[in-house]
């Protein structure tokens, strides 16, 4: 029997093991636990390798930006605010640049609704007008490009990783969604037939590191990137051995205590000018493939070319600078509208171009890294947001400082070499040796190839130049005294109106799309407003909101909003509707003319105004009548 | 002076000492101090919160070893193992303190090897007070 009075022998439990080897058991059984909690803990049990858009597969020697985090955190930080990183994102509610839920939107006769579900967003369609029964299946936006001025959608097509164009693009600054055919200078009777493939077989050249288009099919593609958007490697150039190598820490300081360059990694601070300038030109240029060959190998095995190397491999710089007049004109002739007729390029985004053909590139030293920085330097106390939004230049390079840091001797007078007072925008380099004479971005842009000023570029050639983006009221002839007067240069055999009207109402009146483009960005640039008087660029905005190019009507829009009465002026670029269009410029003419023009301003015969401000409508009708109408693509 | 005492006094003013470290990196967090916050310098503020955190609870090692020497019986420290305690809870903290002053970009500077040797004389120190404290405490 049992005695319950008395409460039984605690027996001795051993929690920890007295002997050596139990011990040693123990721990080996805790080491095991944590090992298989850390792998369970690492592994991302929900991820699949979406089947329905490009993935991100590595190639070879490559290791991907997240890598180079945990060494580079400074370096890694300042791409990361940068729009390469952004260049390409794989869609999601957090990557877009809009709340697009609920999102109806009409184009070409198709409506669209997009709504979001879970984290990504789906688009259904029908014709414009039908039932809401009518809506197609949805299609999940599954990739974007872009995050700085304009976000362009890619959409599954069920074509294995193959994508399709959203057919609208949303500017961000403007909260504006626009078709994608007036978010280029193109002439408005262009109209994208089919985009399917179109970013697997081009933009993923240049839009993310390393892209293998892969394709498989008729327009089919299992298209892989090394990362999404322009990262480390881009211009690094492949890092696993540059990882595997610098696992030990005596080869890393023995590097930090020597003046030796780490040989496992490519550097483009430490290359001469032009290997350098080619690994931000294996992008910023154009370029074509040495064969169908080369495009074929690039397609399936990525670009051969590695940061580093003196050429492309695959692909080379196209320059129409050749001295046989009919190789030249070949190129010119199949690179379409690219380049100015001298073989200048007048699109952004190919600056290796115009920098390849600067004389200061031919010093050798030169590069782009002469005046950006694509990491700010520690001086830099801008934000890195800040760095960001001004193109990424390097400390002072946004000043005079970028041409006098070689350019030494002409600090010591810049009067006496501009001809212009110290402080006025006629005494900035770059105003004159880089004008914005290129176009891209629904803006102009600064040329980057440096030139010095001429008449004759104007008129041979029909390259605004850089004296009359400012001075927009003079005559070429006025401009060819000056630089007759101060440089010595020829004065060129001119036409009566070029002794007679300003050079910017004449580009505006008679000149090609992209030459108008350019003139009415220069219209809401501060220094021609100051040097030209701005009261006159109101009529010629007003009509250039009719302009048939979608790109001038946005670029006027935008130069408009920049003059006193017309800063909050609402106007939709869009409207294709010719009587609409008619409508808002009448509209916004008769705003300027009642309530914003000054009735005391005297205007100047030569900007093709009267006196009161109306336009003296027999050379007006006559430029118009004269105006260059070919058709104009600007593609950046 | 006794261990005990030695190891009392190094305690309490090596805890002052961390503390006000802890202090200052703090002052640095509060003015957002580039030299001490930005990206680039990850490095740096890893090294001096490492030290910071080290050299405190260093400081508290110290003084719980004084006290236990004062507190068990019969246990004391052999000179060596009391001057690998007293060096190893100085020379690693400072080792990364020294190593967070001059970086290179993801790596701290050369004197972050004071800490592996500090690592060292704290385990002999660590390990044979535990040796000679089992011993006194045997039954």
């Amino acid at each position: 029997m049992t005695d319950l009075s008395t409460p039984p022998n605690p027996v001795k439990r051993k929690y920890f093991p007295s002997s050596w080897a139990g011990r040693c058991k123990l721990i080996s059984i805790i080491w095991g636990l944590l090992l298989v909690g850390g792998w369970l803990f690492n592994t991302n049990w929900k991820s699949e390798t979406p089947a329905n858009r490009p993935i991100q597969t590595l190639k070879e020697d490559y290791s991907s930006a997240v890598t180079c985090r945990s060494c580079h955190p400074g370096n890694y930080a300042s791409w990361h605010a940068s729009y390469h990183r952004t260049m390409t994102q794989v869609a999601s509610k957090q990557t877009t640049a809009s709340d697009m839920d609920g999102l109806e939107l009409t184009d070409d006769g198709t409506d669209y609704r997009i709504d979001l579900v879970g984290d990504s967003y789906f688009v259904r369609s029908k014709m414009e007008g039908r039932a809401e029964s009518e809506f197609s299946e949805p299609r999940e936006i599954v990739l974007l490009t872009g995050s700085h001025n304009l976000q362009v959608y890619w959409l599954e097509t069920g074509k294995q990783r193959t994508m399709e164009q959203f057919p609208l693009g949303y500017f961000i600054a403007e909260k504006k969604w626009a078709p994608i055919e007036q978010t280029f200078l193109v002439p408005p009777s262009a109209k994208q037939v089919s985009s399917r493939g179109e970013w697997n077989a081009g933009c993923i050249n240049c839009h993310v590191t390393v892209g293998r288009s892969q394709p498989v099919g008729d327009r089919v593609f299992d298209s892989s990137v090394s990362d999404f958007g322009i990262a480390c490697e881009a211009c690094h150039a492949g890092g696993r051995e540059h990882i595997e190598r610098n696992r030990d820490p005596l080869h890393r300081f023995s590097l930090h205590l020597s003046d030796k360059k780490d040989q496992t990694i490519a550097n483009p601070a430490n290359m001469d000018g032009p290997t350098a300038s080619l690994v931000c030109g294996q992008c910023h240029s154009i370029w074509s493939f040495n064969n169908a060959a080369a495009a074929s190998k690039l397609d399936t095995e990525g670009a051969a070319y590695r940061p580093g190397d003196a050429n492309m491999e695959l692909r080379t710089v196209v320059q129409p600078f050749s001295e046989d007049s009919a190789t030249r004109h070949e190129t010119l002739k199949e690179y379409g509208t690219s380049f100015w007729s001298d073989g200048q390029i007048r699109v952004t985004g190919r600056e290796l171009n115009g920098t390849m053909a600067s004389p200061c590139f031919k010093g050798g030293e030169f590069s782009c890294l002469s005046c950006h920085d694509l990491h700010p330097d520690k001086t830099d106390e801008k934000s890195l947001a800040s760095w960001a939004k001004d193109h990424q230049m390097g400390v002072g390079m946004n000043t005079d400082q970028a041409c006098l840091q070689c350019h030494e001797a002409l600090a010591v007078n810049i009067p006496e070499h501009t001809h212009h007072v110290s402080s006025s925008s006629g005494s900035r380099c770059y105003n004159c040796h880089m004008p914005h004479s290129s176009y891209g971005l629904m803006r102009a842009i600064r040329s980057h190839q440096i030139t010095s000023p001429t008449v004759r570029e104007s008129i041979d050639h029909g390259r605004p130049n850089a004296c009359n983006l400012c001075h927009l009221d003079e005559t070429l002839a006025w401009t060819a005294d000056k630089l007759n007067e101060w440089y010595g240069h020829d004065i060129p055999a001119l036409e009566q109106d070029d002794h007679e009207l300003s050079a910017g109402a004449k580009w505006i009146l008679k000149g090609d799309a992209g030459q108008r483009a350019l003139i009415v960005w220069a219209m809401g640039w501060a220094p021609a407003k100051r040097a030209s008087g701005y009261e006159w660029f109101y009529p010629y905005l007003i009509i250039q909101l009719n302009d048939p190019y979608a790109a001038v009507r946005f670029v006027s829009w935008k130069s408009l909003k920049s003059l006193p009465g017309f800063y909050d002026f609402s106007y939709d670029y869009t409207i294709t509707d010719d009587a609409k269009q008619k409508a808002a410029c009448d509209q916004a003419y008769w705003n300027w003319w009642l309530k914003v023009r000054d009735s005391r301003h005297v205007y100047q015969e030569k900007t093709v105004l009267q006196p009161s401000g109306s336009f003296r409508q027999d050379t007006f009708q006559r430029l118009l009548k004269e105006r260059d109408n070919r058709e104009i693509y600007l593609i950046e | 002076m006794t261990t005990s005492n030695r190891h009392l006094r190094q305690g309490w003013w090596t805890l002052f000492i961390f503390l006000t470290l802890g202090l200052g990196l703090e002052t640095l967090h509060g003015f957002k101090i580039g030299w001490y916050l930005d990206a680039d310098v990850e490095i740096r503020r890893l090294m001096f919160t490492l030290s910071h955190a080290h050299g405190t609870l260093l400081a508290l090692v110290n003084i719980g070893v004084g006290l236990t020497i004062r507190c068990v019986e019969g246990f004391d420290l052999e000179k060596n193992v009391s001057g690998a305690l007293i060096w190893g809870s100085l020379v690693l903290p400072i080792g990364f303190l020294l190593g967070g002053l001059f970086i290179h970009d993801g790596d701290p500077g050369l004197a972050v090897f004071l800490v592996p040797v500090g690592g060292f004389m704290l385990l002999y120190g660590v390990g044979c007070a535990a040796k000679e404290l089992s011993k006194q405490l045997k039954p």
